[in-house]
């Protein structure tokens, strides 16, 4: 046991941890729901959970260096009312356009962010916040209380969620959730090997030491902002395709829900340390839990938030209570070897003299 | 003042003379209002942190700038421009090993800094700023928080990066740092260079005299008083892991020294007593009753007071009042009927203790941050006073101070005890301890080692103790 | 030191009440009748439940903490009374059990903040969604109404004078509040805890004690908003309060209050408070949304904090004299 405590540190457990509870939940309810593990329910759980795990792994950047993007939910609705929009008006657009344009704006939202944060020196909060409230207003205004509807958009647009890109067997593998997969791959790596995602650790662990390195910590705070900007306006598009009608209120509320996917995914809410891989389990777990919930007889339909509630406590608890223990017990074993080492190497150094 | 390539230069100074100042020019913080700096000759401006690295000027500073979150590989190369687009953790690994090896120390560079001593992070900044190609290396007060053996072990480096042709600053408010390493010695004062002379010809006195601008006679000075009753006993206190066997009485108007090396544990003793990390074993008896304290509350209870030893973290909440911070722990005294606040009665007090010991401050409603230290420790002092303390833990209680308020603060340790309060002397330096305590109790890395009488207290027999007597360790490789 | 605070004090509500002058004078010549006081009144009763939580949230900020669960407790307490009225509990015992339950969940909050050590923008954000999720399980998806008649009236008609019982009792909150936070040992604690908590620690202050305190404060509080709510509204839906917790913090925080705990004075909060309802006010005059609205007040409140920042450090460029800390920190050879 402490040989393997030693091998595999504390956050790698709670990664672990994750994808075992996520186990047993699916386990579980098979065994409560019929045709619980048909293909079609990982479908169904693999759609939903494209956009929210896009918009998280953005808000992994932000809160990794100690901030927070609260105006993820605006800039959602926003991209996804503005390309549809466009869309509507222009049906020969070609996909790749819109595509890139939903990344632009929410680059530039983003972007807002970032110079407010980053440059203005003002509280994340406090900025996003204030971001979130003007977002909307935006929306509000530019659509002067109509609606994206279905039926104006194009049908490549519409097709693509019923679209699949690979079947195996019964499991249709949608394109958006491959594109979710792609982004989380991608942004793991850059956090694992790119000096970028390696300053964003530094930075939020300890921002003084960050300046006085000389590490660039305004451009870098900025540039994730910037990313999670970006990744919000790409959550937007998805959520155009997925949902086809956009109103007013389009996205209100998904912040807590991100906020909440990072948390139980074991990002520390106070910088330094988590991954995208973990944020993407957090969002599932959510995710997963929410679409069973639904199906679930035993219990009514409106349970889902009060479990839901308690299951981010939990998650925050485990993290302060049980991974502090594990992290004493590993320290602690360390520092007995380097003891040890200390005294025989003492040890021979006496007897050599 | 110039420094040398290959050369231990040692920079002494009183606080506020300026040393600070000097290292934020030099790594790039802040800018030089005027003058120059050349490095090998060449006029340079260190206009920011980057600028400092890429002319390989790099400080360590007492408190490690480490990232916990991070591993040791990746501390030392963390602002590293040049190791490519991708990080390589492999070649990291093997270099991060290779730069230790240089300084003949061996970390688990896969391990997160967390877990690190404060010592073991020390080595990681030195690392860093070696795998920089560092020329100029400053080092502000490396040795404050390191124990006798660690601190070997840092000179051990320090002379080997000499070695090396790296130019070292090396600041220390420790005499006998500086005499042991040392191979020129700079005092500045107010702000201004005042001498550099070679080691062999500067003596602790002449330093002094140099920081000063005065002879300083014995400022240390007791006035003999009559101890009263034991207030304190402690029998066998322990905290498991940290200290055992802790055992030792204390009468009112005395002065108990407790002494030994950094890794002692002393500073957890007194935790123990105020409650903060309360003991998990043995007796405290206070006025011969037994008592528990496993709180700061149950040991105000029973009048025991600590003030701390950081007291920039600890001490004083800086933007409130001095009264308010007088008044902190006996807040409830100057409380009306309805939970209300008697400011004019708070004001009273704290405007006593201004007077009392002589705080230089515009009025008692000014902010305690922006005091100078010595002034900080005195309403610091003056706020536990107000608990009308029998027993007084004092750590660290003159560190970081200039001489003249340490003078100050040594006075007022002198009227506590006239005061029949009995007081616990914690302090690293030895000739304060030795100075100022009745009686002095040694210890070793948790373990009391022996009590003196400050008769047959000399710096050799408590340094002895403190060293557990025997043949220093080597240095681990 | 204690002169430039007070100057600072000054600069900052003084700026709050200029603005509120400004929009107060516009608004007051654009729209006739504007400063009648009967609309005046009728302005603060739209938003008072929010503006009496924000009284609590003053606490818990200063303190150094943050309760996004806020508007949700509202919603629960709300819904609970309805749904007790649906099982045959009297209205009045149904009140007490939502201040009951109310404290319940700001100790509940404050249990896992202050006892545990988490951080508390994720224990409340468990709440926000917990506690909604709770009153959804009491209601699904239905509203409730049908209140008794003293119940409604007590909401919706003036008690004393023009007056209605809401606006009394943020009246007497609000300087129940100054008082407990400008002037008595408790506020001391509040902006001790907030400002530093190791050296309130080392002080013998009961750090927990100060923190499960203004979490249960915030939960009660909010209770009572929400009772005073339904009272208002006279029907309840799960939704109900959903999203005030924005609003709420943004009036905090508008007033001067820092979002790191330890600053911030009542006055600068009740400022904040009016400033944001007659914005409100006359931008619905100006036929603006209530999104609107929000979003206005979202950019004053970023820029609240983005100007004072930007004209330091241009200061700080401009010359060397006029760096923030050399302003803040006289030298002792000045005294």
């Amino acid at each position: 046991m402490t040989l393997l405590l030693r091998r595999v540190r504390p956050e790698q457990v709670r990664e672990l941890t994750l994808v075992f509870i996520l186990v047993a939940v699916v386990a579980f309810f098979a065994t409560q729901i019929p045709n619980y593990l048909a293909w079609q329910t990982f479908t169904d759980i693999s759609t939903g959970l494209a956009i929210i795990a896009v918009a998280a792994v953005g808000q992994t950047l932000v809160v990794l260096t100690r901030n927070i993007d609260l105006s993820i939910g605006s800039v959602v609705g926003l991209v996804a009312y503005f390309v549809g929009t466009l869309l509507a008006g222009t049906p020969g657009m070609p996909a790749p356009a819109a595509f890139g344009i939903a990344i632009a704006m929410g680059g530039a939202l983003g972007a807002v962010n970032g110079v407010i944060v980053a440059f203005g020196r003002v509280p994340a909060v406090v900025a996003t916040l204030g971001t979130l409230a003007i977002y909307r207003v935006a929306l509000v205004e530019l659509s002067g209380a109509k609606t994206v509807t279905t039926d104006s958009l194009p049908a490549w647009l519409l097709n693509l969620p019923r679209m699949s890109v690979v079947s195996l067997g019964q499991l249709d593998v949608r394109p958006l959730v491959l594109l979710a997969l792609a982004v989380v791959i991608v942004f793991q790596l850059v956090l694992s090997y790119l000096p970028y995602g390696r300053r964003l650790f530094a930075i939020g662990s300890n921002p003084d030491a960050a300046r006085v390195a000389g590490l660039p910590v305004e451009r870098d705070v900025f540039v994730a902002f910037l990313l999670s900007g970006a990744l919000a306006g790409l959550a937007g598009f998805l959520f155009l395709v997925r949902f086809g009608n956009i109103t007013v209120v389009a996205g209100q509320g998904l912040e807590l829900q991100v906020v909440a996917a990072v948390v139980v995914g074991g990002v520390n809410i106070f910088g330094g340390s988590g991954s995208i891989v973990g944020a993407l389990a957090g969002a599932t777990l959510i995710n997963v839990l929410q679409q069973s919930l639904i199906r679930w007889p035993a219990v009514s339909a409106f349970a889902q938030d009060a479990i839901l509630g308690l299951l981010i406590l939990l998650a925050v608890a485990s993290d302060k209570v049980i991974l502090g223990r594990l992290r004493t017990i590993w320290v602690q074993a360390r520092r007995r070897d380097e003891e040890r080492a200390a005294a025989t190497a003492a040890e021979q150094a006496t007897h050599g003299a | 003042m110039a420094l040398q390539a290959g050369e231990i230069h040692a920079l002494l100074g009183e606080n506020g003379a300026g040393k600070s100042t000097l290292i934020k020019i030099m790594t790039g913080v802040v800018q030089p209002d005027g003058g120059d700096v050349f490095v090998d000759g060449r006029q340079v401006r260190v206009g920011s942190a980057l600028e400092a690295q890429a002319l390989g000027i790099a400080a360590v500073y007492q408190e490690p700038m480490i990232f916990p979150d991070l591993s040791v590989a990746e501390n030392i190369f963390i602002s590293h421009r040049d190791r490519g687009r991708i990080v390589d953790r492999g070649a990291m690994r093997r270099d991060a090993e290779a730069v230790l090896d240089r300084l003949g120390v061996r970390l688990d560079v896969g391990e997160p800094a967390r877990g690190l001593t404060v010592a073991a992070q020390q080595t990681v900044e030195i690392a860093k700023a070696l795998s920089l190609r560092v020329r100029v290396l400053i080092m502000d007060e490396p040795t404050a928080s390191l124990s006798a053996h660690e601190v070997r072990r840092l000179f051990g480096i320090v002379k080997a990066l000499r070695g090396e042709g790296v130019a070292i600053l090396f600041i220390s408010h420790r005499m006998e740092d500086v005499f042991q390493i040392a191979d020129r010695v700079t005092v500045l004062r107010d702000g201004r260079w005042i001498s550099t002379r070679p080691r062999s010809e500067v003596t602790p006195a002449s330093a002094i005299r140099d920081m000063v601008g005065r002879t300083m006679g014995d400022f240390f000075r007791r006035t003999p008083t009559r101890p009263g009753d034991v207030v304190l006993e402690v029998r066998g206190l322990a905290r498991e892991g940290v200290f055992a066997g802790v055992s030792f009485t204390l009468r009112a108007g005395e002065v108990l020294g407790l002494a030994g090396l950094v890794g002692a544990r002393r500073t957890d003793v007194g935790l123990a007593l105020f409650g903060i990390a309360p003991a998990d074993a043995g007796e405290v008896l206070v006025d011969s009753r037994p008592v528990t304290i496993r709180s700061p509350q149950d040991a105000l209870r029973v009048g025991i007071a600590y003030t701390t030893e950081d007291r920039r973290q600890l001490g004083l909440v800086f933007p409130l009042s001095i009264a308010a911070n007088v008044t902190l722990p006996t807040l409830r005294r100057y409380l009306s009927r309805f939970g209300l606040v008697r400011r004019a009665a708070e004001d009273a007090v704290a405007q006593g203790f201004k007077e009392r010991l002589s705080i230089r401050a515009p009025s008692v409603r000014t902010a305690a941050g922006s005091l100078s230290g010595g002034n900080q420790q005195k309403v610091v002092l003056s706020k536990w006073l107000n608990t009308r303390p029998r027993v007084f833990i004092l750590d660290e209680p003159t560190r970081g101070l200039d001489v003249g308020a340490k003078a100050e603060v040594h006075q007022i340790i002198d009227e506590l005890a006239h005061d029949g309060i009995a007081v616990i002397l914690i302090s690293s330096e030895l000739p304060e301890v030795l100075a100022m305590s009745d009686r002095i109790l040694v210890m070793r890395e948790g373990r009391q080692m022996a009590v003196f009488d400050s008769a047959e207290a000399t710096q050799e027999r408590v340094l002895a103790a403190a060293m557990g007597q025997l043949a220093t360790p080597a240095v681990v490789v | 030191m204690a002169r430039d605070i007070f100057r600072r004090l000054v600069r900052w509500e003084g700026l709050l009440l200029a603005i509120l002058a400004v929009i107060v004078v516009v608004t007051g010549i654009a729209v006739p009748g504007y400063l009648n006081p009967q609309n005046q009144i009728n302005l603060l009763e739209l938003s008072i439940e929010k503006a009496i939580v924000v009284l609590a949230m003053t606490f818990v900020i200063v303190s150094g903490e943050i309760d996004l669960s806020i508007a949700s407790v509202m919603g629960l307490s709300a819904v609970l009374v309805a749904w007790l009225k649906e099982q045959g509990v009297p209205v009045e015992v149904g009140i007490i059990a939502a201040l009951l339950v109310g404290a319940l969940c700001g100790l509940f909050n404050g249990y896992w903040v202050a006892v545990i050590g988490l951080p508390s923008l994720a224990v409340t954000l468990a709440g926000l969604i917990g506690y909604r999720g709770a009153a959804l399980l009491l209601v699904g998806d239905r509203s409730i109404g049908g209140f008794p008649e003293w119940f409604n009236r007590l909401g919706q008609q003036p008690l004393l004078g023009p007056f209605p019982l809401a606006l009394m009792v943020f009246a007497v909150l609000l300087v129940g509040a100054t008082v407990l936070l400008q002037f008595s040992g408790f506020g001391r604690y509040a902006y001790v805890v907030g400002s530093s908590p190791e050296v309130a620690r080392f002080s013998g202050v009961r750090v927990r004690r100060v923190k499960l305190a203004v979490f249960a404060m915030s939960g009660v509080v909010s209770a009572f908003a929400g009772v005073l709510l339904l009272a208002r509204l006279g029907a309840v839906r799960g939704s109900t309060a959903e999203g005030f917790e924005l609003d709420i913090i943004t009036m905090v925080l508008l007033g001067g209050v820092s979002i790191f705990g330890g600053s911030g004075t009542m006055a600068g909060v009740i400022l904040s408070i009016l400033v944001v309802l007659n914005l409100r006010n006359g931008l619905a005059l100006a036929n603006a949304t209530g999104n609107t609205q929000a979003g206005v007040i979202g950019a004053l409140l970023i820029l609240s904090v983005l100007v004072p920042n930007l004209v330091a450090a241009a200061r700080s460029r401009l010359g060397r004299g006029g760096s923030a800390e050399a302003a803040v920190i006289p030298k002792l050879s000045d005294l």
